[in-house]
């Protein structure tokens, strides 16, 4: 009796668990590929490409995207490399002050924070693949370039810089800074 | 016999798809089960910030639309139960300190389960490490409650339950967060509940 009931039950049950765990990697590796609502979709309405956007400080009404920090003053631009690199610069403050560069997802593929400035400047290019090699092959031996050049993996995506309020009363002078942060298009000459 | 083997595949399709979606929508409400570093009763996902993230973790961030921070900027650790593992109940007061691991800044701050400020007639949503009342030798106590509390009070008003952030910036071992200290990490201690 014992064997004939874990014949008839043991295959389907163990063909269900094999199924459900086969369904459920598809809908994760899915999700990126169908998501509408992922941080680029949420930022594109915002702003055209290169333009510096100030964005409202995150609190129970302003719910653009979650687990943000209220004590950061956050500006960010979208990118488009089609046309060629960006150079992105954003001044340096009294604390900590950050840019990052993300994908359409929202993943971060390069961070610099003002440790990384010189000049009060945090500067990068960004650009992509092929035009890293462009550049790369315009470089002058006798007068290096001092750029400091980022590969982004996709064409289109977004800068944030994020910038830290040591207290309340400085969040203002944060969101002052934050406002300087600067993405130009820097066609390569040819 | 052919119209029941063609039933019991259906069945076992219809329960493996109902199975597969619930599991799906549990994973995607959580950190990574593959990449999840433990803190006392904090816990991060090593690679949100950087480009080594997982497939659960890009799922999950694709669709609640964070923006993660990067490795090099900073880590967010979040605790949805205190010390002893249990959930945070809004009816309770917290006590939690009294330090926190090395880094330029940090923010404590709470938050809605899906990751919102939660509202409160102070506006106060978080305390930054450079705002903070401490004690002479730099410990601090933040109280979360939902009744006023003298010195560092996190007022939380969530009857769905709340979780804690802790955001350290410019954080020294911002690569390698496995590394951290367990014994740096602010303890989330329940005083009392109503």
């Amino acid at each position: 009796m014992k064997a004939s009931f874990v014949g008839t039950l043991a295959i389907p049950v163990v063909a269900t668990a094999i199924l459900a765990a086969l369904v459920q990697l598809v809908v994760v590796i899915l999700v990126p590929v169908v998501a509408e609502r992922d941080a680029f979709a949420r930022l594109k309405p915002l702003g055209e490409p290169n333009v510096t956007v100030l964005l409202p400080r995150a609190s129970p009404t302003e719910r653009l995207a979650p687990y943000a920090d209220p004590v950061l003053a956050v500006s960010f631009c979208r990118f488009d490399l089609a046309a060629g690199p960006i150079r992105i610069t954003a001044p340096e403050g009294r604390a900590f002050a950050s840019l990052s560069m993300h994908t359409q997802a929202g993943q971060p593929f390069y961070a610099l924070t003002d440790r990384a400035a010189t000049q009060g400047v945090i500067e990068a290019v960004l650009a992509t693949p092929e035009d890293i090699r462009a550049l790369e092959a315009q470089d002058n031996e006798e007068d290096p370039s001092h750029d400091l050049r980022v590969t982004a993996p996709d064409r289109e995506g977004f800068v944030m810089f994020r910038v830290f309020s040591e207290e309340p009363s400085l969040y203002a002078r944060a969101e002052e800074q934050a406002k300087h942060l600067s993405c130009k298009a820097e066609p390569i000459p040819r | 016999m052919v119209v029941i083997g063609f039933l019991k595949i259906v069945v076992v399709a219809a329960i493996s798809l109902v199975l597969g979606l619930l599991v799906s929508r549990y994973v995607l409400a959580h950190a990574s089960p593959f990449d999840r570093v433990r803190l006392g009763a904090w816990r991060l996902e090593a690679h949100a910030g950087s480009m080594e993230a997982d497939p659960f973790t890009r799922a999950r961030v694709a669709r609640t639309g964070e923006i993660p921070l990067a490795v090099g900027e900073g880590l967010q650790w979040i605790a949805r139960t205190d010390d002893a593992g249990r959930p945070l109940n809004a009816g309770c007061t917290y006590a939690v300190g009294p330090k926190a691991p090395e880094a330029r800044y940090w923010t404590i701050s709470v938050v809605t389960p899906d990751g919102f400020p939660i509202v409160n007639p102070a506006g106060r949503y978080g305390f930054r490490s450079s705002e903070l009342l401490r004690s002479s030798n730099g410990d601090f106590t933040i109280i979360v409650s939902a009744t006023p509390q003298p010195g560092n009070w996190l007022p939380v008003d969530a009857p769905g339950g709340f979780k804690l952030a802790l955001r350290l910036y410019d954080a020294p071992l911002g690569a390698t967060p496995a590394a951290m200290d367990p014994t740096s990490a602010p303890r989330v201690d329940k005083i009392s509940c109503r």
